[in-house]
């Protein structure tokens, strides 16, 4: 009987902790969290696109990093949709309140990013200078055009 | 003998043809390449950032645009051929003038907006090309606003006492020490593509300080702050390699793979990247070469 009763409770300890756990497991983002997180990553694609400008420049060598740059830029612009979440645009955000006001606009110059990343990757893998070149100067492209329309100006 | 004189009449003929034909085709082909050489030094001269409103569906080039300044706003005119609207009814003359003198056709001065004060360096040769461009377009019939500026600049007198006391009407003069390319560079930096009228401070009554050129300018148009552009390893760009400042001005990447946006952003689009690559590195050169000067 004794036996029985901390089994039962040794249960009901196992399936509270599990619990506990799968509430710890589902992250409480802040909106200074989705900020800094977005902050983080953008720094990311920052690298990735100043090192492989490197390679398109023709000022580095090794192919195969510029496919690394190149493919990690795709990743992290694959993950730009989640970043927005509503109410992130905490104070010192450079995201303007148009991302949240136009969000099919948004959503169209984020596809536009996705996109060139993609191509840009693909290109990278093949090896054609040329290709890649041109598929660079687009990635360039979308970087502009939505920090011109989405961020705030840069000093 | 009379079977003859038509046959040579016909070889003649058709030898008078065949020459004029080859020097109409001659004509429009040298045509074409001024117009051509146009449309590039009307990028390189930047015209199309300022004398197109901001408006997805806005023609580039009928003007409209507002230039807010200190000192009032501007709206930028219709530089179509258009008659009535535009400046369809210009000679040469009135076209260089315009730019060397800073007079409209009438003889009356303009405000300094117009960036005449930079563009009075260009040839008499780049004017004319660029006007062949401007004259092959299609005219738009545009009617624009007048300025909104207050009492004391409503008069173009005022703007003519300007000229007096801050204008030197002067055609570029090439460095003869220096390479071809810094001197190409000089030309489009200072003249053509007017980089001073934003990045140079203003003092008096908004006159370049041309002893602090391209130090950055903290009042810009739109309230926006310009960046000091001399090799100030600090303030400045002096970390940037030529290969540096010749990317920015083709995608608008900064060194460290950021994206700046602003005010440029639109003239990387509309100038910058349309030039050649040699006529970038011109600039880089040019750009690299000044005295490194701390902002104020």
């Amino acid at each position: 009987m004794q036996a029985a009763k901390i089994r039962a409770s040794g249960m009901f300890i196992a399936i509270l902790g599990a619990f506990a756990y799968s509430v710890v497991a589902i992250a409480e983002t802040t909106p200074q969290d989705a900020s800094d997180y977005r902050k983080s990553v953008m720094t990311t694609l920052k690298g990735h696109i100043g090192a492989s400008s490197m390679h398109v420049r023709g000022l580095v060598d090794g192919q195969e990093f510029l496919v690394k740059h190149a493919t990690g830029l795709a990743n992290g612009v694959s993950e730009l949709e989640r970043l927005f979440p509503a109410g992130s645009n905490v104070e010192g955000s450079d995201a303007l309140p148009i991302i949240w006001e136009q969000p099919e606009q948004f959503a169209a110059a984020i596809e536009k990013a996705v996109a060139a990343t993609r191509k840009f990757a693909e290109a990278a893998e093949s090896g054609d200078k040329e290709a890649i070149a041109a598929a660079f100067r687009d990635v360039g492209g979308s970087c502009r055009g939505c920090h011109d329309t989405f961020r705030v100006p840069q000093d | 003998m009379r079977a003859r004189a038509p046959f040579l009449t016909t070889i003649v003929t058709a030898g008078l043809l065949f020459y004029l034909s080859d020097i109409s085709v001659a004509a429009a082909s040298a045509d074409e390449t001024l117009v051509e050489r146009g449309r590039y030094l009307v990028h390189a001269g930047g015209c199309i950032t300022c004398h197109t409103e901001e408006s997805a569906d806005a023609v580039p080039l009928a003007g409209g645009y507002a230039v807010k300044s200190p000192f009032g706003t501007f709206y930028t005119p219709n530089i179509t051929p258009d008659k009535e609207t535009g400046i369809g009814n210009w000679s040469d003359e009135d076209f260089v003038r315009a730019f060397h003198q800073g007079l409209n056709p009438d003889g009356e001065a303009y405000f300094p907006a117009f960036p005449y004060t930079s563009y009075t360096g260009a040839t008499r040769e780049d004017l004319l090309a660029m006007k062949a461009y401007l004259f092959s377009l299609v005219p738009v019939r545009k009617e624009i606003p007048p300025h909104d500026l207050p009492v004391y600049m409503s008069s173009r007198l005022a703007a003519r006492a300007w000229q007096l006391s801050y204008f030197d009407a002067a055609r570029f003069e090439p460095d003869e020490s220096r390479s071809a390319a810094w001197n190409r560079g000089a030309y489009l930096v200072r003249h053509l593509g007017h980089c001073g009228e934003c990045h140079t401070p203003r003092g008096t009554l908004g006159a370049l300080l041309h002893d602090r050129e391209l130090t950055g300018n903290p009042d810009g148009a739109d309230g926006e702050s310009i960046p000091n552009i001399t090799a100030d390893r600090k303030d400045g760009i002096g970390r940037w390699s030529l290969s540096d400042i010749e990317y920015f001005l083709d995608l608008g990447m900064l060194p460290d793979g950021d994206f700046a946006g602003g005010s440029m952003s639109s003239v990387i689009e509309d100038n910058t990247s349309k030039l050649t690559r040699e006529d970038r590195m011109a600039i880089a050169t040019y750009i690299a070469s000044l005295v490194p000067l701390e902002s104020e």
